[in-house]
Order: structure tokens, then sequence, then C-alpha cells
């Protein structure tokens, strides 16, 4: 054995090691100060060009913006009205087809699914999630639009279409493409993002607590409805959240199978546009500086319903968690 | 109010008292028949053949691995939850095989009510943990309801500690108070049996001591099976004990007995600490 002398053995040593472990600590932690906040920065800089962007139109047009539906590039009329109601509405016909699938598929792969069967099943899941919106849209616009306007749509028309109330929703030439189409490709599309989030948190619930209330002779059904599901609720609210902010900014896809069309309809068949749809389209061929400055405050709308939309997530998991505590 | 003594009609006994003397035969409950047991291709029982009598408690001891648990979790079928698990032989329960596959599951563990090593309360209040059983069986009106709770609380001597906060959460109760609540819940269900899986081993001594009591109390009324890792718990608690090591059974008698006067050297030396 040889002896060995360490720099830190000595007094001198000691204290130059510390100084160095001190300058390094100090260095980590401005780095990892500066990247955090350039976050911030990034963000503030989007809000302010959004904002100052948009500032010609608001001040033309005033708050009347949000609540015209008017969209005249020829006489320069520009409302947010149309776009803001088919983001809203795809996004809810996205919601409404999309979580109660995701929910049960999210049931089979974690209670009910064989487990040589679960792998597979969750690759494909993850791979669905993987796949390109425009490839979504290409598919939309020449698969699933054509099939819709030949099946779905004209049953829907002769027999919701026929109702009293709710006919109106399903009233019109069965066109393919159109607001409900763009619903139901935006339910495909965040299909896979809520699955994999909700199976992920109920496989989070202890198997001793499936056990007991298995033990009580609880079905699957009860099981999931009233012990996993009660257990995850703040995860699973995480995850349709984060499911609507992808559906809500979802353009693409939207674009190819929608219509484009700024006007708002009772029908759920006939054409419409979302924000970033119209976005999407128009911004190439936006000549004068009102139009482009009606589109940059389009663009604001949807940050702030986007923003909005995840304010009232967060509120909701609080008072949950409050509850939950209590 | 409810007393502490449960006033559902029972099956005519034997006529012995709970702590009477044990040497009149007992009725049996269970009959477990040449029961083996596979985790995938491991055996985890090896031809276990045993009784579980009425209004007795039965201990299960050995040490870890040997299958005692494994063995409990059959009683009730709770390991059809796992695919790669199975059992073989027959488990009769008054007389009928609850091993046989057209045996309705859920109405097995309805009559055969489980409360597991760590306390699970479900997450919501103390009131619907109680009531979750009994609702999944029964239509009952709100009093009925409400008179169940108390007296399933009250058998699991909890009553008196919860009853100003049934409507806050379970998992709001200390872990001993839990555990009371799981053992509630489960006779909540009016079972026949209750299958106990080492259900002191996550509380502190105050806790596992009003347990014990519990037990006690609650054998004049049920079959109870007790899977136990402290001997000293099983000497306390059980009529019965059955001794396993490596999924065989190796011996089983009254526990005055097994402890006093073991027959095999294998159980000597467990029960004195020389091994395990």
């Amino acid at each position: 054995m040889q002896p060995v002398t360490r720099t830190i053995d000595t007094p001198q040593g000691a204290a130059k090691w510390t100084r160095r472990q001190g300058a390094l600590d100090a260095l980590f932690r401005g780095t990892t100060t500066f990247f955090a906040l350039f976050v911030l920065f990034l963000l503030g800089a989007v809000i302010l060009a959004l904002v100052v962007g948009a500032l010609p139109a608001l001040r033309h047009f005033g708050f009347g913006f949000l609540t015209s539906d008017a969209w005249n590039p020829v006489t320069e009329e520009f409302g947010a009205l149309a776009p803001i109601y088919g983001t809203l509405v795809t996004s809810a016909i996205a919601m409404a087809v999309g979580v109660p699938i995701a929910f049960g598929i999210a049931v089979f792969l974690t209670e009910l699914c064989p487990p040589w069967l679960k792998r597979p099943f969750g690759i494909a899941i993850e791979l669905l999630a993987g796949v390109p919106s425009i490839i979504y849209g290409i598919w939309g616009l020449f698969v699933f639009a054509p099939f819709l306007q030949s099946t779905l749509q004209p049953f829907l028309v002769d027999t919701l279409g026929e109702l009293p109330v709710i006919g109106a929703l399903f009233a019109g030439p069965p066109l393919g493409i159109g607001v409900l189409t763009a619903g139901l490709i935006l339910g495909i599309m965040v299909l896979p993002f809520i699955t994999a989030i909700i199976r992920d948190v109920f496989e989070t619930v202890p198997a001793i607590l499936r056990e007991s209330a298995y033990g009580l002779g609880a079905t699957t059904w009860e099981v999931v409805w009233k012990i996993v599901l009660p257990y995850t609720k703040l995860g699973v609210i995480g995850g349709i959240m984060l499911g609507l902010g992808r559906a809500l900014g979802e353009t693409m896809a939207v674009t190819f199978v929608i219509g484009n069309a700024h006007r708002i309809s009772a029908s759920l068949l006939a054409p419409g546009t979302t924000i970033s749809a119209a976005l999407a389209n128009e911004f190439t061929e936006a000549v004068g500086d009102l139009y482009v400055s009606s589109l940059i405050a389009l663009g604001l709308v949807l940050f702030a319903i986007t923003f909005i939309v995840l304010a009232i997530s967060k509120l909701l998991l609080t008072r949950l968690q409050k509850r939950a505590g209590s | 109010m409810h007393g502490y003594i449960d006033t559902k009609p029972r099956p005519a006994s034997n006529g012995t008292k709970a702590n009477g003397a044990l040497a009149a035969a007992p009725k049996v409950k269970i009959e477990i028949k040449d029961l083996r047991f596979y985790y995938k291709d491991f055996e985890a029982l090896k031809g276990i053949s045993l009784p579980l009598y009425d209004k007795r408690v039965t201990a299960f001891i050995g040490p870890s691995g040997c299958g005692k648990s494994t063995l409990l979790r059959v009683l009730n079928r709770i390991y059809e939850l796992y695919p790669d698990q199975r059992a073989t032989g027959e488990v009769l329960v008054d007389g009928r095989n609850i091993l046989d596959p057209r045996e309705d599951v859920n109405l097995l563990r309805a009559r055969i009510g489980m409360v597991f090593q760590k306390p699970t309360p479900f997450p919501m209040s103390i009131y619907d943990n109680i009531a979750f059983g009994i609702r999944l069986y029964e239509r009952l009106s709100r009093p009925e309801l409400d008179e169940r709770v108390e007296s399933a609380l009250r058998r699991a001597a909890l009553w008196n500690e919860v009853k100003d906060k049934l409507r806050q959460s379970g998992l709001s109760l200390s872990g001993g108070q839990q555990q009371r609540l799981c053992i509630a819940r489960a006779i909540a269900l009016k079972p026949e049996v209750l299958l106990l899986d080492e259900p002191a081993s996550a509380l502190d001594p105050i806790s596992t001591a009003k347990i014990e009591e519990l037990i006690n109390e609650l054998k004049s009324d049920y079959c109870i099976v007790i899977v136990t890792h402290n001997m000293q718990q099983a000497a306390r608690t059980a009529d019965y004990t059955a001794f396993m090591y490596l999924g065989e059974l190796i011996e089983f008698n009254e526990t005055t007995v097994m402890f006093t006067h073991p027959n095999k050297k294998q159980t000597e030396d467990y029960i004195t600490g020389r091994f395990g």
C-alpha cells in the first residue's frame, strides 16, 4: 500500500477546494436560472409581438372584433366570431367523441386486456399519437370526409335532422367536409394523448386498493367507476385538459376538412372555420395592414382561449385537491 | 341504540360458546382438499388439506414465502385478478366447491370478506366506505343504510371515534382506525368468513391490541382466518394454528397444543425461533 496524500488533507488545499466548489455551484445556479428566465422572456416576447401586431385591428374594430362574424377582405371588414365559434364547437365535438372512447380504451388496457396484448396495444396508441397532423388532414379529406358524406351524414340528416329542436344541428346537404368532420378528426387526433394519460394514471392505483374493492365482490365496472376513477380524477382531468389544449390549437388537419367558410351555421354539417385554420389559410394572401393585423388579433384570441382553458383546469385541480385533503 | 351484539340470525351453532371448551368438535365451515397453487410454473402450494372451523379463529403461520398468504388468497379467489395464477384441488365452503368456475365469484367475495396487510380505505367518505359494499348488493332506504353503517362501525369498535365525522374522507383517519374501517367495511356485508392477511403488521402496538380484541369479539359470529408473522399474535388470537413451510402444511392443530407440544421438529424449531 502506498500512502496517498490528497490536496484536501492540507488546510490550504481544503480552502482552495471549498472556493472552487462554491464557484462551480454559483455558475451552475446562474446558468439554470438564466434558462428558466429565458422561457419567461420568450413567453413575454410572444405576447408582446401578438399584442403589437393586433393593435391596429383592435383599434379599428374595437370590442366589435370579438362579436362580429363579418370577414370581408375586399371591404376590409373583419370580425373574429365565426372562427372563435368554429374553434370552440370543433373542440367540443372532439372532446365529446374522444374522452369516452379514450376512457374505454384505458379501462380495457388496465383492467381487462390479457397481458400479451397490452404491449402491442400500448405501442399502437403511441404510434397513433406520433402520426403527423398533415397525414390526418390528407386522410380526412380524401377518405374520411367522402366516407362520412355517404354514410354518417345522410343518416344524421334523416334521423336526428327530423327532430324538432336539435334537428337544426343536422340540417342541410351532407357535404362531407364541415364542422362535424373537423370535430371528429380532432377527436381521433386527441384520442391517443388522452388514452395514454388516463392509462398511466389508472396504473398508479395501488393493486391492494383494487383487490379490496374486488374483495367486496365489486365488478370490474364498479371498481373502475367508483374506486379507480375517484382515486385518479386529478390525473384524468389533467389528461382531458391536455387533449383539449391540443384540439383548440390543431391546425393542419382541421384546415383540410372544415371547409374554411367564415360563417356561423346552425348545422354542424355546414362548412366553417377555426382560428388556426383561418390563420394557416390566409396569411400568405393577406394584403393590407388591417387584414394582417386582424389575423394576428385572431392569434391573440386563440392564445387567450388556451390560457383560459389552462387556468380553469388549474383552478379545478386545486379545488379538487383541497377537497381531497380535507 | 344498537348493542355490540349482531342480531342477525345465524345457523344453529354446535352449542359451544366462543370462549368455551374447544373439545366439542366445531362445525367445519371450509374444507380445503389437496389444494395446489401455481404462479406460472412455480408450485406455491403443494397439496394442502385442511379444515377451517366456523366461529373459530384459525391462524396460518410460517416463514415468508411459505404460501400462507397465497392460501388465504385462494379462499375468495382474489388471485384470479392475475392471469398467471391458478389453483387446482377443492375448497368446499359449506360443501360447495368454490373453485368451480361456475361459482359466481362476486357473490363468493361478498360472502367471504377480506382485510389486507395495509389499510386500504377507498377515496371517499367514511360513511361511503362502509356503504360501498352494501350498495353493491342491496337496495336499502336511507335509514336502513344508516343503521347498517352504524352497526358495522360499532362492531369494528370504531363508531365512537368517527360518529361525528362520517362525511370526512376515510383517508383522514389514523392507520389503526383505517384498518378497523376496512374490517367494518368487510363485516358490513354480513359475510360468513373473514380473511385477515397480516391485518396488524403495519400498525403500532396499541392499534394491534385493538385489532386483536376485535378478532376475539368477532369470532362468535364468523369463521375467521388470519395470516400472521407474529407468533404471539397467533397464540393470543387463534383457536387453531396451521404451520406452513415451503408450500406445504407441516402441522395443523389446536393452538394450545401446537404451542406447547408440537408434533413436528420443524414446527418446534419455528415456534421457538430457531429458524424462519
